[in-house]
């Protein structure tokens, strides 16, 4: 133990001497996270204000319940608004410029369409500036296509139960079809709902905790270069003296400029990234595995700058996937399921479910245990190295 | 008494190719122990198996009687080892360094304070400890390396060519240390590729060549080995490749090795007697201008016994 400290000890006052610790554990991420937050996040972010054009070509009943019942939807209070265009080029025009963030077709005679049960088809136009107001409008034509099908399946049945065409409306009705009854399914703006702030604080964190913990794997490879790591290893303590000591203030180091930019941001922002119980095991955890994951990284490398390459390919390739850089709902389908291999995407969805509904601890003890996971494997293969590179 | 070192069988395979082939031999308490052998050899790695860097795939290591697989903390704290490399931090002084290594080889930090000014008298840094090692000359480098391993009084110092990149002088005070080291009781394990060295400092020398120990005695056990044989070094203006050809078919040469652009070296059974036929034999390849006949050494016993010269 005593070892360990005097290791610990040196290579944090290197650290500091050298200017890296400060430099990359507070001031980059501090920095970042708050330019991003004041460039994109806090309480005017356009994205929290989502605006959604609507072509009602039909005129019927059915657009109009469609509008209403989304804006008595609890979820959507406060946050959506509909502003009316007179055909579809006059709503890609406003998409494109700005002015909403997505919108609605509905096409002449869906209304009757849906009456009779023909179903109908209602078309979505998107703008990739505007992701909040995109959710909710592909959330919405997939409720109305769930609605739609089952009006039609309920005017087919009572067609073939005997019931005359001209009745078949008012009978359907009559049996609880009124008309659209628009309840999101759970809640399709999670993601979105995290401010901006957030996002892009926790995200620098995240991406940052990688670039921390580098330091640490470069300077293990500095010191096997210079034959310093060999003296250390043939004093009397135990062979992986060395590498833990390290190994545990890049950890260290990590935590703390997770934390600090977490602070700053509930400073600088106001902005809350959830339940503290259930935010600092996340953290710890991810530390955790970005420690183990930069060790296996560096326990590949021969010299100091393969190592630092090696450390900025995966921090930023982590990040992008796990949506440490652009938001995951941003990202293909395809590719968001690739997010959930990456501890990123996990304390991305963890803090989502913290910071976005302001549920408690216990909804990230799923993220908590697969990040831990992802250390270990990441850890064990590691030291597996570490043994073969003679670090160890 | 107990051995200072004692290794038996030592192995060390690198995929199919075996780097330390059953390498074994031991020090006794005091005594100044020489390894020589061309680079490859397989010293250093023979070396990072004693210290406890490497683990052997094969044979043991005993450091004053402590197995060093089985115990290797006990035994690396009998070990001073000086790497072949400067194993500094340019960025420091010689006192932070001595200060870090002494801490991580548990030194109290009371006795520790006192210890540097010891060590660094000891290798005649005393007035230059507080400046930063990067401003040091490779001499002073070298002393401040061998500084470090001191600091814990080992029992046994294990030099990896000490003398490496240093001046003249320097080489000649880190001899001197060296030795006093020796004088004082020290058991010492020096690899060098300069022969004279471990011919100044070591009382017993093994050669260590393509992996092997292939002899292991005093310099006089060595050198009695090759019997009546001299070393001649011949000088010569012309093909010395196609001269060494023709002297190795002479009677009574039992070696010949281009060891420059215009010299050869011959261990020669009865050399001054046979001057005449070498001469004779160099003919055509050359004209030689200078001939050397020197009684038998440790330089000659190495080429007996490895067929080359250490600087190969």
């Amino acid at each position: 133990m005593r070892a360990l400290l005097v290791v610990g000890g040196h290579e944090l006052r290197s650290r500091l001497r050298d200017g890296t610790a400060p430099l990359i554990a507070l001031v980059a991420p501090i920095m970042l996270a708050t330019l991003f937050g004041l460039a994109l996040g806090g309480d005017d972010d356009p994205p929290l204000k989502a605006t959604i054009g609507v072509v009602d070509l039909d005129g019927g009943e059915f657009p109009a319940s469609v509008q209403r019942e989304a804006l008595n939807t609890d979820e959507l209070k406060g946050v959506l608004t509909f502003r009316q265009y007179p055909d579809e080029a006059a709503a890609r025009g406003a998409v494109d410029g700005g002015e909403a963030g997505a919108a609605l077709v509905f096409p002449a005679g869906f209304s009757e369409g849906v009456g009779a049960g023909r179903g109908g088809q209602v078309s979505v136009m998107e703008s990739p500036e505007s992701p909040l107001a995109g959710v909710v409008a592909r959330s919405m034509v997939d409720r109305i296509s769930a609605l739609v099908e089952a009006r039609t399946l309920a005017v087919r049945a009572s067609l073939e139960a005997g019931v005359p065409a001209d009745r078949v409306q008012v009978f359907v009705e009559e049996n609880g079809a009124a008309g659209p009854a628009l309840s999101l399914v759970g809640d399709p703006v999670a993601g979105g709902r995290v401010d901006l702030a957030v996002h892009y604080g926790a995200g620098m964190a995240v991406m940052f905790a990688f670039f921390v913990v580098g330091t640490t794997a470069r300077s293990l490879l500095t010191e096997r270069q210079n034959g310093t790591l060999d003296r250390m290893r043939a004093a009397p303590v135990p062979l992986w003296t060395a590498l833990v000591g390290k190994s545990a203030v890049g950890f260290g180091l990590a935590l703390v400029s997770m934390c600090a930019t977490w602070l700053s941001s509930v400073l600088i922002f106001g902005a809350s990234w959830g339940d503290p119980l259930g935010v600092f095991p996340l953290l710890l955890a991810h530390v955790f595995a970005a420690t183990a994951i930069v060790m296996l990284v560096a326990s590949r490398a021969k010299t100091d700058a393969q190592a630092d390459g090696y450390t900025l390919g995966v921090a930023f390739v982590f990040a992008f996937l796990g949506g440490s850089i652009v938001p995951v709902y941003n990202l293909p389908e395809w590719l968001r399921g690739v997010s959930l291999i990456t501890p990123n995407g996990w304390v991305s969805a963890g803090l989502s479910e913290l910071a976005g509904t302001g549920a408690g601890p216990s909804a990230v003890l799923g993220p908590i245990a697969v990040v831990t996971g992802i250390g270990v494997v990441a850890g064990a293969l590691a030291l597996l190295g570490f043994r073969k590179g003679r670090f160890a | 008494m107990t051995p200072a070192l004692v290794c038996e069988g030592l192995v060390k395979r690198y995929g199919d190719k075996t780097v330390v082939d059953r390498v074994g031999f031991h020090i006794d308490e005091g005594e100044a122990y020489g390894l020589l052998g061309p680079n490859g050899a397989g010293k250093t790695t023979t070396i990072s198996m004693l210290v406890g860097l490497l683990r052997p795939d094969e044979g043991s290591v005993r450091v004053g009687g402590i197995d060093v697989d089985e115990d290797p903390v006990a035994a690396k704290r009998l070990i001073g080892y000086v790497p072949q490399e400067i194993a500094l931090y340019p960025e420091l002084t010689a006192r932070e360094n001595l200060r870090y290594f002494g801490r991580l080889y548990g030194l109290p930090r009371r006795e520790l304070t006192s210890r540097i000014g010891e060590v660094l008298d000891l290798v005649g840094l005393a007035g230059r400890g507080d400046d930063k090692v990067d401003t040091y000359s490779g001499g002073m480098k070298r002393r401040t390396n061998i500084a470090v391993a001191l600091l814990h009084r080992p029992r046994l110092l294990i030099l990896d060519e000490p003398t490496v990149g240093v001046d003249p002088q320097s080489r000649v005070a880190i001899l001197d240390r060296v030795e006093a080291l020796v004088g004082d009781g020290m058991s010492l394990l020096y690899t060098s590729h300069y022969m004279e060295e471990v011919e100044r400092v070591c009382t017993r020398v093994g050669i260590i060549d393509r992996g092997r120990v292939v002899a292991d005695g005093t310099k006089r056990e060595l050198v009695a080995e090759l019997g009546g044989t001299d070393r001649v070094e011949l000088t010569l203006d012309g093909d010395v490749t196609a001269a060494a050809d023709k002297l190795r078919v002479v009677e009574g040469v039992s070696e010949a090795v281009v060891t420059g652009s215009s010299s050869i070296r011959l261990l020669v059974a009865g050399g001054r007697h046979l001057l005449p036929a070498l001469l004779a034999a160099v003919g055509d390849a050359g004209a030689v201008t200078g001939v050397e006949v020197v009684e038998p050494d440790l330089e000659a016993a190495f080429l007996h016994l490895t067929g080359s010269t250490l600087r190969d």
